[in-house]
Formats: C-alpha cells, sequence, structure tokens
C-alpha cells in the first residue's frame, strides 16, 4: 500500500501533527456515533420484544446525541477541507468518513423507529398480543446479525481494517434470511392473533433492522474505499468476497 | 482507474510495478509515461551539473492539447528537466543533457538545430514575470519581428491584438499598447509574458510556477487563461502548489531527487497514487 503511515492508522503520519489529529477526531466522533447506535438498537429491539415501554421511551430521549454528533462530523469534514486541502488517502478518509457519518445517522434513526414501533404496540394495549417464543427468537436473530454487522462496520472504521470489512459482506445473506425468517413467521401469526397493525408495526421494525446490516455494509464498503482506493460499490458480492479473501484478506 | 485485480495486487504484496519502483535500487516510473498522441518525446533523459546528476533516465511523453504538471519537492530536477525542453539549460556551464527529446520527431538535441527557433516553437514563461523594459506593444512585436514571421506593420498589429487577446490581456492595455510593459500588474505582467510566447506561434508552452509571484485573483485569471490555451497548445507547467496542479493540468508527474517516481491522470495521482514518495508529498508526510 502507498503511503508511510503506520499500518492500521492511514490518519497519522502527516509533517503538520496537528492534521493528525484532527483526522483522528473526526474518526473519533464516528466511532462514538456507532457506540450509540449499537446500544440504542440493542435497546429498541429489547423494548419491542420485552413490551417495555420505559425502555422505549429512553432511546428516543437519547435519539438526539448521535444526531448532534453527527452535526459535529460535518463541522470537522468543513473544518479539514478548509485547513488541509486533503489529497490521496487524506482525501479518502474524508469523503469516507462523511458517508459513514450519514450512514451512521441513519442507522440510529432505525432504532428510534424501531423504539416507535414498540410504543405504538403498548398503546394498542390488550389489542395486541405478546409475541410467541418464536417470533421473539427469530426477532433476537436478526437483532444480533444486524448489530453484529454493524459493530464490526464500525471496528473496521477504527483501524480502516479490509479484512473486517469483508466479514461483513459475508454476512449479508445470514442477514437476509434471518429477515426473511421474521417475516414468514409474521405472515403465518396473521392468521393467529397479531391484529394487522401489531403485524405492521413488526414487519417495520424487522425492515428497520435489516436496513441497520445494510449500513453496515455501506459502511464497509467505504472502508474498503480508504484502504484500497477502490471504489467497490454496486461490485457484484460474491466476485468482490472472492478476489479479496485469494489476495489474502 | 485501476482494475480491482491490479488494486487487490497491491494491496496484498504481490510484486507490481509500484512494488518496483518503491524498492531502492529501482527507479521503474510508476504509471504511463506515454501517451496515445504526443507534441514531445523524452526517453532516458539524464542531466548533469558537472558531476552531480540532476535527472536520472527520465522517460516521459507531453501529448497534443494536455497540461502536464510537474510536482516535487525542492531541488528534485523538475525545473530542471523542464528546462530541457526548449534546451534553456545549453546557457548553463557544466551542465550536460542525454537521452533522445524529441518535438513532433523531430531531435530538439540535433547538433545541427539552432535552438532560438526552438525556443520559439517551445516557449518558456517564468516564475517571476520579466516583461522587456519597452512598451507593452514592443513586448509582444519584439519575437514575431525577429523571428520574421510578419510581412507588414498591419499584420504585425494584428498579431499583436490577436496575442494579447488570447492572453486574456487585450481589454485592459489595448488604450495604452505605448506604455512600459513594466507598468502592468504583476498578474497583468505576467499575462503579458504569455502574449509574447503565444506570439511566435509556440507548439508547447514551459511554465516554471507561473503563479508564485502572484496574488490568488491573478492566479486565478492565469490558471483559467492555462485552460483556455490547452485547446491550442500543449502545456508543461511546474507548481509548488499542488491544489493548482489539481486544477490547471490533465496529467501529473511527481519528481524525487531527480527521478521520476510516478505519472497518471491528475485525478489518479490526487486521490489514489501508487507510489509510496508520491503519496507521502502530497498528503503532506513528507520529510
Amino acid at each position: 500500500m502507498p503511503g508511510s503511515a503506520p499500518p492500521g492508522d492511514l490518519t497519522k503520519g502527516h509533517t503538520v501533527r496537528r492534521y493528525d489529529q484532527e483526522l483522528a477526531k473526526l474518526r473519533g466522533i464516528i466511532l462514538e456515533m456507532g457506540e450509540h447506535v449499537i446500544e440504542q438498537t440493542q435497546a429498541a429491539v429489547a423494548a419491542l420484544v420485552d413490551r417495555e415501554e420505559s425502555q422505549a421511551f429512553r432511546v428516543l430521549d437519547r435519539e438526539p446525541q448521535v444526531d448532534y454528533l453527527s452535526l459535529d462530523a460535518d463541522e470537522e469534514v468543513f473544518r479539514v477541507i478548509i485547513r488541509r486541502q486533503p489529497t490521496a488517502v487524506d482525501l479518502r478518509i474524508v469523503l469516507a468518513l462523511s458517508k459513514i457519518a450519514g450512514d451512521v445517522e441513519r442507522a440510529g434513526d432505525k432504532a428510534a423507529r424501531i423504539a416507535r414501533q414498540a410504543i405504538d404496540l403498548e398503546e394498542l394495549g390488550k389489542e395486541s398480543t405478546h409475541l410467541d417464543g418464536d417470533l421473539q427468537a427469530a426477532f433476537r436473530c436478526l437483532d444480533a446479525k444486524a448489530c453484529c454487522m454493524f459493530e464490526r462496520s464500525i471496528k473496521a472504521v477504527a483501524s480502516f481494517d479490509v479484512a473486517e470489512a469483508v466479514t461483513i459482506f459475508e454476512d449479508e445473506p445470514a442477514l437476509y434470511e434471518s429477515s426473511h425468517g421474521v417475516r414468514k413467521l409474521l405472515s403465518e401469526q396473521g392468521q393467529e392473533g397479531l391484529i394487522p397493525r401489531q403485524t405492521v408495526s413488526l414487519l417495520t421494525s424487522a425492515h428497520a433492522l435489516e436496513r441497520i446490516g445494510n449500513h453496515a455494509s455501506n459502511i464497509a464498503e467505504q472502508v474498503i474505499y480508504v484502504a484500497l482506493g477502490q471504489d467497490i460499490r454496486y461490485r457484484n458480492r460474491e466476485i468482490l468476497i472472492e478476489t479479496l479473501r485469494h489476495r489474502g484478506f | 482507474m485501476n482494475t480491482m485485480v491490479e488494486v487487490m495486487d497491491k494491496a496484498s504484496g504481490a510484486i507490481s510495478s509500484a512494488d518496483l519502483a518503491n524498492s531502492e535500487h529501482s527507479r521503474v516510473t510508476v504509471g504511463e509515461v506515454t501517451v496515445a498522441d504526443p507534441r514531445m518525446t523524452c526517453r532516458g533523459v539524464d542531466v548533469w551539473y558537472g558531476s552531480k546528476q540532476a535527472i536520472k533516465g527520465v522517460t516521459l511523453d507531453i501529448g497534443k492539447n494536455e497540461v502536464l504538471s510537474m510536482i516535487g519537492p525542492s531541488g528534485c530536477g523538475k525545473s530542471t528537466f523542464l528546462r530541457c525542453l526548449n534546451r534553456m539549460n545549453d546557457t548553463i556551464d557544466g551542465c550536460r543533457v542525454t537521452g533522445a527529446i524529441r518535438l513532433d520527431g523531430m531531435d530538439i538535441y540535433d547538433k545541427g538545430l539552432d535552438p532560438v527557433p526552438l525556443r520559439a516553437q517551445v516557449g518558456m514563461v517564468f516564475q517571476k514575470p520579466n516583461p522587456f523594459p519597452k512598451s507593452i506593444y514592443e513586448n509582444v512585436a519584439y519575437g514575431p519581428r525577429i523571428h520574421g514571421l510578419t510581412n507588414n506593420k498591419a499584420e504585425l498589429d494584428e498579431l499583436v491584438e490577436t496575442s494579447l487577446r488570447k492572453a486574456g490581456l487585450w481589454n485592459e492595455v489595448k488604450d495604452r499598447l505605448d506604455q512600459p510593459g513594466t507598468g502592468l500588474s504583476g498578474g497583468q505582467q505576467q499575462r503579458l509574458c504569455i502574449a509574447r510566447t503565444i506570439a511566435v506561434s509556440p507548439e508547447v508552452i514551459l511554465m516554471d510556477e507561473p503563479c508564485s509571484a502572484l496574488d490568488p485573483i491573478a492566479t486565478a485569471i492565469v490558471e483559467e487563461l492555462i485552460d483556455e490555451l490547452r485547446a491550442n497548445y500543449s502545456i508543461a507547467i511546474v507548481t509548488h502548489s499542488m491544489q493548482q496542479a489539481a486544477r490547471v493540468s490533465q496529467r501529473t508527474a511527481y519528481f524525487h531527487l531527480g527521478d521520476l517516481i510516478e505519472v497518471g491522470e491528475t485525478n489518479e495521482i490526487f486521490t489514489n497514487p501508487q507510489h509510496r514518495l508520491t503519496e507521502d508529498y502530497i498528503t503532506g508526510r513528507f520529510g
């Protein structure tokens, strides 16, 4: 790889040390956003599955944290561009982190959406029925897959780690399978007691979890863009994974 | 853009031209040094100042209607190389140039070739504007007159006007052509020097840090002019401003300690350079 930055941290090595700090600060904001989103998603799904309305309200209360951090990230992007006019790997880092901030912020929105569905279900009161064990398990499985992908995507950002990013692409089929499993169960249970509004809320939540996994994939694409200088969006995933693995990642 | 396999090769440590060039003992230039439609071709050019080698086996084309920027730290040889392209180094005692440099197939270092008309074909604009201590009109008319490019005063007048228009200066000086060129602002003086270069119908224009003495507005005007001139000329520009190189050129060449390290599409060089030294330099990790 070009660049003299030490392996694992492409943000370092500038003659102007302050530049290193500015890039590290921008990345730090993204990592903090990511941690919040993971917590928010797990809390929102717990609120949905366990019918804990107070948990859902806490998720909504905390939602602005990620939004404000997203504004901070934008501000840092502007500052770095104005001060440093980044080029090469630095330019890719700034562009990618700006895009990643957008994905993380939208993933946070999905967590809030799930929390709102949990509150809606509670408002239905006795009209709605509790989720049966299979459905709860299916939701928790989908949540675990989406959160795991998202967590690893944030970990990949921390060191622009291509190998970590590839694992996220590899997990995509399992995510879709899990999401399909939830929809299938909902379709079956729609005939066994779930009222239509409840089914819609649960479908909306499942879709939101799947989208969080998609955001993780988008983040992984940006990590590869930074590390390899190659825009791999819209590339065939199977070929991409095979090529990257074949090359030692 | 590199293919996926090339990129993966690079990232996985497979041997590539970039790897070879990164090795201490090799100076293989990374990237395409040749173009499909060259105006000038340079092959294995070495330049020596006495016993010190300033340029080491540089091979590079300058395409028709393209702006090629040459970047690199001070002392890397970019200005020395630029000055080889119209034999300006002939005037330096102890300077020796070997290798082949051709303009439209003609060997410019042919012993029988007169360098004076060559310097009209390959004109040069310097870092500091250097108008002659003559009128604005005479600054532009001098070259065509000594090269016998016009037959009468009317033709010369027309050539002066055309050159000043091409340099984007006509409207600012048309009413004071008899006034000294040295009375113009720095940016106007530089454009006068460009008009002077254009007036002798060059094929290539060499620019050695043409905006380093200009303010940002004058720089923007000259950069706009460079873009317009590209339609008719090939341009090679040496600049210390990487933003300028990114703005004005289609191809960029990076020099380091006399070696041509990397050449490529400007967009590619500034977003995804292949050589470590290029990346270090343009990202400010140099030194």
